[in-house]
């Protein structure tokens, strides 16, 4: 594989602009299982699906609480999460402390998108690699961020990241009505595990062991699901694979949809590898560069 | 004494021995290394000071009123301070003590408002009196553990997050304690038991109307001014006001009223020609 | 760009022969696709629009605010990184803030850019860092008035009364030539600036856009940036809208004729 020159750093911009090393933090996230999250006027929802390394191995912690009012859903690098959770409890603490009030949901994710792009401007430090979701009930309501190691955090209605997520995307945005108008706690749970759910890959389907869940919102601390209390909400559902990978499948159009995203996340990686092609094509001209150039900018 | 023109005034070296400076800190041209040996001294006392505020809960809101009196000792130094700041859009934060640490906390409080109401201000997330003044008692208490302290007694008045009045108290020694009657220095003696003649107890103040509690806090003001000799006849008042239905969280039509250069109104001196000394004995 | 390839575009603070620093060349392409930003200086304050650029219907709409408040009196829109935004903006603040506790007074807009001037710069010296990945556009009133700047991941500042970046960046840059700017009020201005984000789109039309407009004025905000009020968007947005299509409708008529 050719070696792109812009990418070894991420204080080396590629001449369109970009930041590789930026990117490739993002791509990270999806080699993460998947979490998705989603909001009512009153609740948020986290869904989240946990992987074990091994048979007999525990699953990996998805979901962590930050404050009763707050908690992250994660995807990629979990230590990464571990010191931005550990650094928004902190947050959280000392505005309990100084201000004698609840961390507001947009100045945590301000903060962690702050200390992100620290990352990302300076040499010998590498970004963050691991995206978040961040769910919070303050006195504004009920919020959905998404945080990305680049340090852009963006508030949205649902949102997936992780392995196949643009599935889970998907189905959010086709039942972005419903699950904006609905009431029912219930109702939103189901919502955010049949997301996750098209999130699966052929083999797995969710079980009470593999599936994380969370709720926060109007007069409820955030609490998270895990293990046997999750069964109650897989209970709910109508399966517990994905749609694509049942057999009969009678939803034709589920099946279409599914492999369009398929289609166009295909082309958008080949979209990237002829940008990254061109690029080692300058690759190639800095080799065929006069010798003493090279040896300049060598030493 | 030592009647050298240079060293004039000084007990005799053959008398007394040598000069010790490190006596009650008697002068600044120590050693390093003497100084070492002394404690650190700050502030021991206020220079410019500003005497009570006195305010109190009603039904609706909060009252509070202090005067524009600023003293240097008993010098009637300044007469145009105001000593009761607005914090953000339904706080009011009236301070006693030293002018000068009056003016660092406003300085403190106005950086605090730019910080939480206008840096990435997407709406919602106000600023309200219990963080103002838990805010407040930090900085304060945590100046006196440097044996430092900002020389104030504060008291915040305000809306709780339910919307129910709020008025907390803050001194220097970074004491803190909430009642519906509040005073600071001369007023938690002469103000608060007239106020308290209002208000028995704390709960009482959801039957008070705003202008009984206005014309108590001014029969306070007069008072004071009798008997308090740092006070002044001229006084700010702020008037902070919800007219939100019982029981609803969100304060409707929020008010903040800032009245400047009022009088202590009602005056009669005819007493005074007949006192004479300290005043116990009439003539 | 013939140079490229030759090495000397791999580390920022480096000179090519001909005497270029390509990572601050690069960087200014990072903000050349962002949404177009722009700022008026009127007669009596200060506008500031910016063309968001809607990626997701899931995106909760009117937040994810790109205006941004450095001090009471002073305003900043920016395109490109928009993290890196983040980071000019932070450091506005505390230049803005050490001021005042300094000298007690609120910072003047040509002394806070002249400070962020040097900030920025700075990262353009150094191969352990890069430069901002921005061009902000800073407007503010002092006693002197309303200032408008803007500023280059070079570290270049400087004043504007129209100024415009991003995208769209050429096409609001000869809509802002057309204005007179002695007369405009920022009333006035606030329309316009709605109508040249939705020129400025034009080349972008495939996705949505959401508005987002800013003013500082005396009178309408008593010095004081702020959003502008929500009635007041909604109907310079349609007013930008019905002077497109009247635009549109006149070109055809234009055509018309010619045939």
């Amino acid at each position: 594989m050719f070696r792109n020159n812009y990418d070894n750093d991420s204080v080396t911009y590629s001449p369109t602009g970009r930041l590789f090393q930026v990117e490739y933090a993002l791509e990270a996230i999806k080699q993460g299982s998947a979490a998705v999250g989603l909001v009512s006027k009153s609740h948020v929802v986290l869904a989240a699906l946990k992987r074990n390394a091994e048979e007999l191995g525990s699953y990996q912690k998805k979901i962590i609480k930050i404050d009763d009012h707050m908690g992250v859903a994660l995807a990629g690098l979990a230590p990464d999460a571990r010191v931005l959770s550990n650094f928004l409890r902190k947050q959280a603490m000392s505005s309990k402390m100084i201000y004698n009030r609840p961390l507001s949901t947009s100045k945590a994710v301000l903060s962690i998108a702050d200390k992100a792009q620290e990352n990302t401007q300076s040499y010998g430090s590498r970004p963050y690699g691991v995206g978040l979701l961040i769910a919070g009930y303050d006195e504004t309501g009920a919020h959905l961020y998404e945080f990305q190691p680049s340090g852009s955090v963006l508030e949205y209605y649902g949102a997936a990241i992780g392995a196949r997520s643009q599935a889970g995307r998907t189905y959010l945005e086709r039942n972005l009505d419903t699950i904006l108008e609905t009431d029912s706690v219930e109702e939103l749970i189901v919502h955010g595990l049949n997301a996750l759910r098209d999130t699966l890959s052929q083999d797995v389907e969710l079980t009470f062991k593999n599936t994380s869940v969370s709720v926060v919102g109007k007069d409820s601390d955030f609490k998270i699901y895990d293990d046997e209390e999750v069964q109650q909400w897989l209970d709910k559902l109508d399966s517990v694979s994905n749609a694509r990978n049942r057999a009969g499948d009678d939803d034709a159009d589920d099946n279409n949809e599914n492999q369009e995203t398929t289609e166009e996340t295909t082309t958008t990686t080949e979209a990237a590898t002829t940008e990254e092609a061109s690029n080692d094509d300058n690759a190639n001209e800095a080799t065929d560069a006069p010798a003493e150039d090279r040896m300049e900018t060598d030493e | 004494m030592n009647h050298d023109p240079f060293h004039w005034g000084r007990p005799s070296q053959e008398t007394y021995g040598g000069y010790n400076y490190n006596i009650a800190n008697a002068s600044n041209h120590q050693q390093e290394s003497q100084l070492d040996n002394f404690p650190k001294v700050h502030s021991q006392q206020p220079i410019i000071t500003g005497t009570s505020v006195v305010s109190l809960k009603f039904k609706h809101g909060i009252i509070m009123a202090a005067d524009n009196l600023g003293s240097y000792g008993s010098l009637l130094r300044f007469n145009n301070l105001e000593r009761l700041i607005k914090v953000g859009s339904q706080t009011v934060v009236g301070i006693s003590g030293d002018i000068s640490d009056l003016q660092q906390i406003e300085r403190i409080l106005h950086e605090l408002e730019i910080e939480q109401e206008i840096y990435d201000s997407d709406g919602g997330h106000h600023l309200r009196a219990p963080h103002v003044h838990e805010y407040l008692s930090k900085i304060l208490y945590n100046r006196r553990t440097k044996m430092d302290p900002l020389w104030n007694a504060v008291i915040v008045g305000g809306f709780n997050d339910d919307g129910t009045p709020f008025l907390k108290y803050i001194d220097l020694l970074g004491v803190t304690y909430t009642s519906s009657t509040l005073a600071t220095g001369f007023g938690s003696h002469l103000a608060v038991p007239l106020l308290r003649q209002l208000i028995p107890n704390d709960i009482d103040y959801e039957n008070i109307e705003e202008d009984e509690a206005r014309k108590v806090l001014e029969n306070c003001m007069r008072v004071l001014f009798y008997r308090d000799a740092r006070a002044s006849d001229k006084y700010s008042l702020v008037t902070i006001k919800s007219e939100s239905n019982e029981g609803e969280s969100t304060p409707k039509k929020l008010s903040y009223n800032h009245e400047t250069e009022l009088k202590v109104e009602g005056q009669s001196w005819k007493f005074a020609k007949d006192i004479s000394g300290y005043g116990s004995k009439q003539l | 760009m013939t140079s490229i390839g030759t090495g000397y575009d791999l580390s920022n603070s480096v000179f090519s022969p001909d005497g270029r620093n390509f990572q601050v060349e690069y960087a200014m392409k990072a903000v050349e696709n962002g949404g177009t930003s722009i700022g008026i200086k009127c007669k009596d304050g200060i506008v500031l629009a910016v063309e968001k650029i809607i990626n997701s219907k899931l995106l909760v709409p009117g937040k994810n605010k790109r205006i941004q408040t450095i001090d009471k009196h002073i305003g900043v829109v920016y395109s490109g990184l928009l993290p890196d935004g983040r980071h000019f903006v932070n450091r506005g603040r505390d230049e803005a803030q050490t001021f005042k506790s300094f000298y007690k007074t609120p910072i003047s807009v040509p002394h806070l850019m002249d400070r962020l001037g040097i900030y920025v710069q700075n990262y353009t010296c150094y191969n352990s860092v890069r430069p901002f990945g921005v061009v902000s556009i800073v407007g503010g009133i002092d006693d002197d008035g309303p200032h408008l700047y803007m500023i280059e991941p070079s570290g270049a500042c400087w004043g504007y009364t129209g100024a415009a970046t991003g995208k769209g960046r050429q096409t609001a840059k000869s809509e802002l030539e057309k204005l007179d700017y002695e007369t405009i009020t920022v009333k006035e201005a606030v329309k316009t600036a709605a109508k040249i984000i939705h020129q400025a789109h034009e080349d972008n039309k495939d996705k949505d856009y959401e508005l987002e407009i800013s003013w500082i004025s005396l009178e309408e905000t008593k010095g004081r940036h702020e959003f502008i009020p929500e009635d007041l968007l909604a109907e310079a947005r349609k007013f930008a809208e019905e002077e497109d299509e009247e635009d549109e409708e006149e070109e055809e008529d234009d055509e018309e004729m010619e045939s």
